[in-house]
């Protein structure tokens, strides 16, 4: 790894270019999925690796996986070539002068997940799905475990020399349950491959899924034979699985600055937070306070350094209420003169870092969950994620859950399916009169945040504790 | 075809079996990709990568692999890895083994050496050229993506398959964010080919920056059941939708999709026939699937009536009746195979022009941003209209309008339709690659469930 990066960064350094740098990857993929009690996929991948950037006058960037020195060098040509090019219609590029690095990072983790027997794995979810097997109504089962093995090391031109070592792992589990009129479905401990955690296999023993198999069968059982969610207004309680993703959706892309400047505009779309509303636009109620802090111990966007060489920092986004910061790269913080929040991190070693969500986490508030429900005359409980959908701007949102509970005088009734929620993010989010405390917090892994062209998939996180909106309408569209 | 280099690789894999079935997936791809904001380009980039995919069998257990990793030694240790997995595994009852060789469909070829040897220069300069039409029409405001792409496939298994294939793949898209006093006017455009000679760069720039300029000003609507004229675009995302709630034989295996219960039956307007076809003359396909199995047409709404879905070898192993594997494997393993990825509708006999002059009061759309399902089973999703949709009054395209969120049973949509588009245009999905082919649709009681602000 070291030969390539010292190899390609001298042939940079001797380039008349404006800035270079290289970032190789060798990532470890194992992802196991056990279908109705049958092991659908058993897969083991691996990709190595490296993207080099260019600015001479424009922006180039190639990859190859060729690991020679003639790969290394066609593919220094090819993105001076590219950078070329883009000059065509640029004026230049700035890069806000930040902190040069030579150091190393491993994350924290106990249990290497990739040593762990993979007979034991494959026993313990097996087991799991036997566990879910509890009804003739459920057609499908699933449990599932995936690891990632990061090795990757950046130098730049500046003088950075970065190697970073990144474990994560995770899992979850399902049922899709039918009685031949209907289909529903229920999920542990989130839909969509479950959660996730910078952390080793202790983290994906900690979620006991074997212990929350049958609870979780049951409910997706019993939803078939649930009320439909009633139609109207009214407040709801957000549980910190949907809670993840209405944070992920309304602040964590609406807040990242190459949108808010336009360069997502033909595919992911721009944002409503544009820079003249920085320090203006009342985002929330004033209990409201969202931050991107890559240093979260065990979140999924957790890192030493993101992929400009930036150290890992906690940034305000919401503050009191009020907009007041942004996700932003060396570029287009120099655009705009803001700080530089570390966040440009790229899929695998192919693709060009974009600006990526860290962990976007709303900070902990001063009720707990149980005095929340308590306080409510009648609300609905939205948990399980299940549907969502954001315009371009991310101002009009639609999510609906896996399961809905309906609270009233403070005590929750019962169970209701196809709960939908609708609003306009910062009417929604002004909305918000109650947030859980510490104890109910809980750091989210979403491993599938998609942005960019060609397309990215990257791994996010999300810590919020339960919190409470008013007044917000229910049940949408015909059933 | 296919260099001999990638052969050679699955055969070095082949040679070297200890299980009693392999397969080998190889794909090799080159992608360039100019992006373009704020009318400069601001992201620029070239990718090279070689993938192998293996799967090895012992008995009823299948352990997979991959790896970028191309030399013989890795390429075997790989293979090892695949087998020692597999010894690990449960048996699948329902596993029936690999498939069996059979002559692929004829077909016209996908690659383009114009595609292939198209360079970053080529496509700076045309991105240049939108860029300075739109400015000249005084908007300075573009964006979009200029894409070309070279894949090679390559099957190969035990049973005798060795197959490959190349396709190439150009991609252009233009959005132009019109500026006027305060006020913002979006339009969109794009054009896909297998040849990059056949993008008319200009003509998408001219539609981008038409629809921009004439949709500033725009006022809110009151949501509710309105008739829409939805451009092929527009289709193009309701079908792909489709497709993905029902339309495999694993999602009816698994009493998951909307044709559960209605094989047979009237499902959507006698004039809707949706096919998945990647042999024909408009597609851009190769001609096998992941499995090396030839893909087949396959007829999934016939006449508005549920007629089949798609297959993969494992879903028709195991299917209660007698099927075969259509073709329409993904790369395996995969929880969302089999899928159909070369979609096409039957057009109508109404042109764009007639579709709005028939409407007395009516939305046109041009396309659908952000869709989701919300019940695939009832065939219910939610999405908005996103850059350019206007109020049509008494057979006249009028005032542009803001955004609308619908909320939708696609069923019904495509049961009330009013007319079909004469002309079919084709879009890239986006992914493994898959292609569709869609006319434009009037539909009558299209449910819009909200508005935003632009």
């Amino acid at each position: 790894m070291r030969e390539i990066t010292n190899y390609a960064i001298k042939k940079l350094e001797d380039s008349d270019i404006q800035y270079g740098d290289i970032r190789f990857s060798d990532i470890l993929t194992q992802s196991i999925q056990v279908r109705n009690g049958s092991v659908e996929t058993i897969k083991d991948n691996t990709s190595k690796g490296f993207g080099i950037r260019i600015i001479d006058k424009g922006w180039g960037f190639a990859s190859s996986s060729v690991l020679t020195k003639k790969g290394i060098d066609e593919t220094i040509k090819r993105a001076m070539k590219i950078a070329k090019a883009s000059g065509k219609t640029s004026d230049g590029v700035d890069l806000k002068e930040v902190e040069i690095y030579q150091d190393k990072y491993v994350n924290d983790y106990k249990k290497d997940p990739f040593e762990v027997d993979l007979d034991e794995k494959i026993e313990y979810l097996v087991d799991v799905n036997e566990c879910l097997d509890i009804d003739d109504q459920i057609n499908v089962r699933t449990s599932n475990f995936k690891a990632w093995r990061f090795l990757k090391e950046f130098a730049s031109t500046e003088g950075a020399r970065i190697e970073q070592e990144l474990v994560q792992c995770g899992g979850g589990l399902g049922v899709t349950v039918s009685d031949g009129e209907d289909v529903q479905t229920r999920s542990y401990p989130n839909s969509f491959g479950g959660d996730y955690s910078s952390r080793g296999y202790e983290f994906f023993e900690g979620m006991d899924l074997l212990g929350n198999a049958e609870k979780t069968a049951q409910e997706g059982v019993d939803l078939l034979k649930a009320e439909q969610c009633p139609e109207g207004k009214m407040d709801i309680i957000l549980n910190t699985n949907q809670l993840a993703l209405q944070v992920h959706e309304s602040c964590g892309h609406p807040t990242e600055l190459d949108r808010a400047l336009g360069t997502e505009a033909s595919y992911a779309g721009t944002s409503f937070m544009t820079p003249d509303k920085l320090g203006k636009l009342r985002y929330g109620s004033d209990i409201v306070h969202l931050t991107s802090d890559a240093t979260a111990e065990g979140g999924l966007g957790t890192f030493g350094y993101d992929d400009e060489g930036v150290k890992a920092k906690k940034v305000d986004l919401v503050k009191d209420g009020m907009f007041v910061g942004y996700q932003a790269s060396r570029e287009d913080a120099a655009q705009v003169d803001v700080e530089v929040s570390g966040s440009m991190r790229a899929d695998g070693w192919s693709n060009l870092p974009l600006v990526r969500m860290t962990n976007i986490n709303l900070e902990p508030g001063d009720w707990s969950r149980k005095e929340i429900i308590e306080e409510t005359d009648k609300g609905i409980i939205f948990d399980g994620i299940k549907s969502w959908s954001i315009d371009d701007k991310r101002l009009n949102f639609m999510f609906g859950t896996e399961a809905g509970y309906l609270v009233e005088d403070g005590e929750v009734k019962k169970l209701i399916k196809n709960p939908t929620y609708t609003g306009i993010t910062y009417e929604f989010w002004r909305r918000c009169n109650a947030i859980s405390g510490k104890d109910d917090w809980k750091l989210h892994g979403v491993p599938n945040c998609g942005k960019g062209e060609p397309p990215q998939v990257m791994r996010v996180g999300h810590g919020v504790a339960p919190a409470r909106f008013e007044d917000v309408t229910v049940g949408v569209g015909k059933w | 075809m296919v260099s001999k280099d990638l052969e050679r690789s699955a055969q070095n894999v082949l040679d070297n079996v200890k299980v009693d079935e392999v397969e080998v997936l190889i794909h090799r791809k080159d992608k360039a990709l100019t992006r373009y904001a704020n009318s400069k380009i601001h992201q620029n980039v070239g990718q090279k990568d070689f993938d192998v995919s293996i799967r090895a069998i012992l008995g009823k257990k299948v352990g997979s692999v991959s790896t970028n990793s191309v030399d013989e030694k890795s390429l075997v240790e790989a293979l090892r890895r695949a087998e020692n997995i597999a010894k690990h595994q449960k048996e699948d009852p329902d596993f029936i083994g690999l498939p069996e060789p059979k002559e692929d469909r004829a077909g016209k070829g996908n690659y383009f050496k114009e595609t292939a040897k198209y360079t970053p220069d080529e496509r700076a300069e045309k991105v240049k050229e939108i860029i300075e039409y739109a400015s000249g029409k005084g908007v300075d405001r573009m964006y979009g993506a200029f894409e070309t792409e070279t894949i090679e496939v390559l099957v190969a298994n035990t049973n005798g398959i060795m197959k490959s294939s190349r396709m190439s793949k150009a991609n252009l898209t233009a959005t132009a964010i019109a500026d006027w006093d305060n006020d913002q006017g979006f339009g969109w455009s794009e054009q896909c080919s297998a040849n990059v000679k056949d993008i008319d760069h200009m003509n998408v720039a001219k539609t981008a920056v038409d629809k921009g300029l004439n949709n500033m000003d725009t006022e809110s609507i009151e949501p509710g059941e309105y008739t829409v004229v939805l451009e092929p675009l527009a289709v193009n995302t309701m079908l792909m939708y489709l497709a993905m709630m029902g339309m495999s034989a694993k999602k009816v295996q698994e009493k998951r999709s909307f044709m559960n219960g209605k094989f047979g039956e009237q499902i959507m307007d006698e004039r809707v026939n949706i096919f998945d076809d990647a042999m024909d003359d408009e597609m851009i396909g190769f001609p096998f699937d992941y499995e090396g199995v030839p893909k087949q047409r396959v007829d999934m709404v016939k006449s508005g009536i549920a007629n089949e879905v798609v297959y993969d070898s494992y879903t028709a192993g195991r299917d209660e009746e007698d099927k075969e594997s259509t073709g329409h494997a993904l790369p395996m393993p995969n929880s969302m195979s089999p899928m159909p990825l070369n979609l096409m509708m039957d057009t109508g006999d109404a042109s764009a022009q007639e579709m709005i002059e028939d409407t007395e009061k009516g939305i046109l759309v041009t396309r659908f941003n952000y869709c989701r399902p919300v019940h695939p089973v009832k065939g219910i999703l939610t999405g908005l209209t996103r850059d350019g949709t206007w109020r049509i009054e008494d057979g006249e395209v009028t005032q542009p309008l803001k955004n609308l969120r619908f909320t939708q049973n696609l069923l019904d949509a495509f049961s009330n339709v009013e007319l079909i588009g004469d002309e079919r245009v084709l879009f890239s999905l986006g992914y493994y690659p898959g292609y569709t082919s869609v006319p434009a649709m009037k539909i009558p009681e299209f449910n819009f469930t909200g508005t935003t602000e632009f």
